[in-house]
């Protein structure tokens, strides 16, 4: 079948590619883009790690088809930080607060953070929990996580810093 | 000497900001010019033998370079019990026969991944199917058929623990009690799906990038399988998400990657799907288990008999190590006159089971602690005050085994008693919801030397520069865990410099000292930690001369190592920086730079471990009677992780656990066919705790001194992984009266017991 | 492990969409989400040559509601828009519900309510509350529109009635009247990323006396499809029901279900469950209704 030509606007970067279209968005993004930060961990959608925002929402780009993501906002955990010096406060309190350690989830965590966050800058802790429960974590038993997360909305709400 | 103030600090880790920006490398993320794709074949069916092979038609498909089965390979058997030859029962390729579904027959590479896969569609096998095996029972039962012809009976490891007078002790019990429990198969269920990256070298050299916890025995069954000096193998990793005793091996991918990179020439890759890992991958031993026990009627312990199958699956994998530890841990928490184990471990056509985090402790806790509450209950004592009047102690003294050396065990049970509200609570018991307990003892590394290496145990090098910075090379392995943020702790309170000083060269075999068995068994902060201390201590002996001379001091003196200063004791103001220190020590030796190694090996520590930690824990739960549901809703823990160097480390491996130890109780479970087919290949129906299913934690540090530990610190790994299943089916047990024998608990064995459903 | 191949179609309208449809009905899908069909593709279970794309049409995610003439569901709207939508929520609170716990909220901002119905699982989460709400789909082919009542829709497990050429537009849920109440719940053993081993729904209407005017109950993980229960809901109107009759009237619902053993559960346990998730269901149901909520 003919590959396609799309436009893929990852965070805030345009690329020309030409895809066949049985191509997922994760595998684009990791093999063509380079874009590794994005991790593979079921393939299913179960798992959480692939996830990616379109459009400002979080969706499985293991499940995305890159053609179906032609000219859509996307945003990777590569895009969220200024500079390395300069991380998203969902990044800074992710490592402060000890909610890292094998870091595999940690990508699809964080922008499953975001996409809660954006929707609902003052979530309860169930609301979190909520929040969390399509990203899978086998480190952390996930409290840390929680507690990062209810650090960074206070954070963001006092700087008034949009997520 | 007081603790140097990083010690105990929660210090993030440093690789986070790395993994939080999606910067942080997995073996997965690397690439290669030229890179091939590789995939395998498995089989099918779980016990057959191999009638063809025929890859003319895989070979001949245009972008595939290589195909190979299990005659094109060296027909050397691997498997980490280099000790006993004969354990070693494993082939990256399947000859001649298969024993499991899953069993690797075949493996291909091609210029990219869906060219491999239908390659492999491609090769024609043709199987004699035979009898399938599938619990210890059949396979041990009169005339089964065998899994391998080398093990009679299917019993691969007989391990006997034998001390006291047992009939004698029974003879004398007041209360005597047998049970029988089951226990379940789970998954690690890393996130990261194991992966491999190799790339020949010059000459028959190969470099191996895997997802590991353990390099260096990879390095070494690899070159013995490969039929290549050991230095001609290199294997590496970058970061490795997670592990949990799932990649400790030598593994089919790895050797085939290398096999055909060698072939071939180019670089070969393999990534295994998250399928593959739940169906075909290790997993913790499913038991059977026997244990009958004898009490005074004031409850003391006097005897304990306790035997053990182990359902091994196809190969022997860690298991051996298993059916040690499973014994230990059957009698480790409490004093017993007498003690009788008998652990076999068994073959069955099932995926082969391994370590994982506990390595057999988990299960021999689930039935020995279980059965502690059903003792407590019969004899009408608190099952905290029971578990008080038979617990270890520091000097206590497990014959054969060890000698306890630091043990918190009795403050562990006083304090979770407290914070857990224990005596009120039971006091005012409430409908649908109930307390239990559990409680641990585990490991800090193991001295048993199954692996046969000749080298230490660990080992690290520390350099010094001019400009005051260090840097450690060390072949330890940080999965997630933490290491290469402790062990830099470690370094940094040694040397007296802040941690971002430290560079660390981690984990390639090729570069770092010689060796580091890997991480299992709770081993790397204390042997590391002591190689380190070692390594730091012979740099010190290089830098103290220059303070005596340059400062004309007293021999007396005692020259401390603080604040980026080495100076007097007993006179702070009397020193110099560190950097100007090593800029001086470096002057008198003719451009050598300055650098040590240390090492440790433990000797002289019994034949288990050189340290022991213990604890204790409480569930809280509230079952729905109407559907059986069970919510854990609290977990109160005590422990004794010596000192623990840092905080936040520890806790998060008290959180991990607890949420592995949930999922073990409650929800995780690998449901197979009686083809041997594992049914749950997705996350979807493999079912692990979320967010939503991990109830709060409130946990006290129990701090002992382990003289043997760095700055006394012990294990905080494993142990932990322990006592939540036996917790919570005490408290499931208290809430409804159903009382778990045989794992997991589901609600409907909750409802079956409350009568409501026949 | 990539895809087979095939093309993939991205018209703007629904016209368009018919059109491809029926251009390429022997191996055409349509592709919305794409969180159950690229699955069941990776699987091999499905091999389309052709996947027609609702993502760019315009107008088919509108959810909207009218006093009177109660929900209209976009085709292509998203099972987290429903779940979020402020009317679906006042109004049909077992819908919401099931719109905000299934599946992941990556999975629910992808997946729509209309492919959760086609793709007919027995589970299908929306399909209970749905049924029990009362709802029809409208769907389209190049010929015209048809309305089917969701009670005809499913004729098996991953079978409807919708033809090849044909689409869902729109779902419509009737207006609930004053003294209604309506609930789903369902169960599994982990909070979420599960499928549910038994789903209840339930939708009870009462006259100003307080008898059941009308009621609805529909189950789902416990048959071939999602299904009613007539033999309950028989049982309830007509009259102000107490403990007992809910009983008897949730043990009916037993007897509609034809549960299976699976991973998931046992058939065993499900029986005891749509017996116990009935009467809960029932329970709450009335007492929003008596409590005068619409």
């Amino acid at each position: 079948m003919a590959k396609q030509n799309i436009e893929l606007i990852v965070n805030g970067d345009r690329y020309q590619l030409t895809v066949e279209p049985s191509r997922m968005l994760v595998d684009v993004l990791r093999e063509d883009l380079g874009l590794t930060g994005t991790k593979i961990g079921c393939a299913q959608g179960d798992c959480g790690a692939c996830t990616v925002l379109m459009d400002g929402v979080s969706v499985s780009s293991c499940l995305t088809l890159a053609v179906e993501a032609h000219q859509r906002d996307i945003t990777t955990i590569e895009g969220l930080a200024a500079s390395p010096q300069d991380l998203h406060p969902l990044q800074e309190a992710f490592v402060q607060h000890g909610a890292v350690q094998c870091g595999y989830c940690s990508p699809g965590m964080i922008l499953s953070a975001k996409h809660l966050l954006d929707h609902n800058p003052k979530p309860s802790e169930e609301e979190i929990r909520q929040g969390l429960s399509g990203n899978l974590c086998r480190c952390t038993g996930y409290n840390k996580i929680v507690e990062a997360i209810g650090d960074a909305a206070e954070k963001m709400a006092a700087s008034g810093k949009e997520g | 000497m007081k603790t140097p103030s990083i010690i105990g600090q929660s210090i993030p880790r440093l690789d986070g900001p790395a993994k939080v920006t999606g910067r942080a490398l997995y073996t997965n993320d690397l690439s290669l010019p030229g890179m091939l794709y590789g995939k395998l074949l498995r089989s099918p069916l779980a016990h057959a033998k191999i009638t063809r092979i025929d890859v003319s038609r895989a070979k001949a498909l245009p972008g595939v370079k290589d195909v190979i089965t299990g005659a094109d390979i060296p027909q050397v058997k691997y498997g980490n019990w280099r000790l006993v030859p004969q354990s070693q029962d494993e082939m990256a390729l399947a000859v001649d026969k298969v024993r499991f579904v899953g069993d690797e027959v075949a493996a291909v590479c091609a210029i990219d991944a869906d060219t491999a896969q239908r390659a492999l569609e491609l090769i024609e096998v043709e199987y004699e199917e035979l009898p399938v095996i599938l619990s210890v029972e059949e396979a041990t039962a009169e005339g089964a058929a065998l899994v391998h012809d080398e093990s009679e009976g299917n019993v691969s490891l007989v391990r006997k623990i034998d001390y006291g007078d047992l009939e004698a002790m029974f003879a004398k019990a007041d209360y005597i009690r047998e049970d029988t429990f089951k226990v379940h198969p789970v998954q690690h269920a890393y996130m990261e799906p194991c992966s491999c990256l190799a790339a020949s070298e010059e000459g028959d050299r190969v470099s191996l990038w895997t997802s590991t916890q353990t390099p260096y025995i990879v390095q070494c069954l690899l070159a013995s399988t490969l039929g290549l000096p050991e230095n001609n193998v290199r294997v590496m990793k970058v970061q490795v998400g997670g592990g949990f005793g799932g990649k400790m091996e030598l593994r089919p991918w790895e050797f085939c990657a290398s096999f055909m990179s060698l072939r071939t020439g180019r670089p070969v890759k393999f990534t295994l799907t998250r399928a593959d890992e739940l169906a075909f991958g290790r997993r913790r031993h499913a038991m059977s288990i026997y244990s009958k026990v004898g009490f005074s009627k004031d409850g003391k312990l006097l005897a304990k008999d306790f035997q053990v199958m182990l359902d091994g699956g196809a190969y022997n994998a860690m298991g051996p190590t298993a059916t040690f530890l499973c014994g230990t841990f059957g009698n480790m928490l409490y004093n017993y006159p007498a003690y009788r184990y008998f652990g076999r471990h068994v073959y069955t056509n099932k995926p082969p089971a391994s370590a994982m985090r506990g390595f057999g402790a988990p299960q021999a806790a689930f039935a020995a602690e279980t059965q502690m509450n059903m003792v407590a209950e019969e004899l009408g004592i608190d099952p905290i005050d029971l578990r008080l009047m038979n617990a270890m102690q520091t000097g206590d003294v497990i014959p054969d085994v060890a000698t306890i050396s630091s043990c918190g065990f009795k403050e562990s049970l006083e304090k979770v008693r407290q914070i857990s509200g224990w005596d009120e609570k039971r006091g005012n018991p409430k409908p649908g919801k109930g307390l239990g307990i559990g409680c641990f003892s585990f490991i800090s590394g193991g001295v048993f030397n199954w692996f046969n290496t000749k080298y230490n145990f660990s080992a690290a090098e520390v350099k010094v520069f001019e400009d005051g910075t260090a840097q450690l090379a060390t072949m330890a392995c940080d999965i997630g865990q933490g290491p290469d943020t402790v062990l830099r702790q470690i370094l940094a309170a040694e040397l007296g410099i802040p941690i971002d000083k430290i560079r660390l060269i981690s984990m390639d075999t090729a570069t770092t000292p010689k060796a580091d068995l890997g991480t299992w068994g709770s081993r790397v902060t204390l042997m590391n930690g002591n190689a380190i201390i070692e390594a730091a201590g012979k740099i010190k002996d290089m830098l103290r001369p220059v303070l005596f001379s340059e400062l004309d001091l007293n021999q007396i003196h005692d020259v401390a190592f603080e604040d980026e200063r080495v100076f007097v004791r007993a006179n702070p103001k009397k020193g110099m920086g560190f950097a100007e220190c090593v800029y001086k020590a470096l002057r008198g030796r003719e451009g050598e730079p300055l650098t040590a190694r240390g090492y440790y090996t433990p000797r002289n520590k019994g034949l288990v471990s050189p340290a022991f930690s213990f604890g204790a824990q409480v569930a809280e739960v509230e079952v729905d009677t109407g559907t059986g549901l069970i919510r854990v809703e609290k977990m109160y823990t005590a422990h004794d992780c010596g000192v623990p160097i840092n905080k936040m480390s520890v806790e998060g491996q008290l959180e991990g656990a607890i949420q592995m130890g949930l999922g073990y109780a409650l929800m995780e479970n690998l449901i197979m066919d009686d083809k041997g087919r594992t049914l749950n290949t997705t996350f979807l129906d493999y079912k692990m705790p979320t967010a939503e299913d991990m109830p709060p934690g409130e946990s006290a540090d129990v701090i002992t001194y382990e003289p043997e530990g760095p700055y006394g610190a012990k294990e905080a790994g494993e142990g932990l992984a322990i006592p939540t299943a036996p917790a919570i089916t005490h408290a499931v047990h208290q809430a409804t009266g159903y009382r778990c024998m045989e794992t997991p608990i589901t609600p409907e064995k909750v409802l079956r017991a409350l009568g409501k459903i026949k | 492990m990539a895809l087979p191949n095939f093309q993939v179609h991205q018209p703007k309208t629904v016209e368009e969409v018919l059109d491809l449809l029926g251009r390429h009905r022997s191996s055409v899908k349509l592709l919305c989400g794409g969180t159950d069909l690229l699955i069941k593709m990776r699987s091999g279970a499905q091999a389309p040559e052709h996947l027609v794309s609702l993502n760019r049409v315009a107008g088919l995610k509108t959810i909207s509601y009218a006093a009177g003439d109660g929900l209209v569901i976009g085709g292509a709207a998203r099972i987290s828009q429903v779940g979020k939508n402020p009317d679906v929520q006042r109004l049909y609170p077992g819908l919401a519900h099931a719109c905000s716990v299934m599946a992941t909220v990556q999975i629910r901002n992808m997946g729509t309510v209309a492919g959760n119905l086609v793709n007919a699982a027995p589970s299908a989460d929306t399909a209970a509350p749905l049924l029990a709400y009362g709802a029809s789909l409208v769907a389209v082919e190049r010929g015209g529109r048809r309305q089917i009542k969701l009670t005809d829709f499913f004729t098996g497990p991953g079978l409807t009635v919708l033809e090849p050429g044909e689409m869902v537009e729109a779902i419509r849920v009737p207006d609930p009247p004053p003294r209604t109440g309506s609930c789903y719940l369902r169960l599994s053993a982990r909070s979420k990323v599960d499928i549910a081993a038994v789903g209840v729904a339930g939708f009870i209407n009462l006259d100003l006396s307080g008898k059941v005017i009308r009621c609805r109950l529909a189950l789902g993980s416990v048959a071939p499809t999602p299904v009613r229960c007539p033999e309950a809901e028989a049982m309830l109107e007509g009259q102000d029901p107490g403990p007992e009759l809910i009983a008897r009237a949730a043990a009916a619902c037993v007897r509609t279900s034809r549960p299976i053993d699976d991973l998931r559960a046992t058939a065993s346990y499900r029986r005891a469950m749509v017996q116990e998730l009935a009467q809960r269901v029932l329970t709450q149901s009335l007492a929003m209704a008596r409590g005068g909520g619409s």
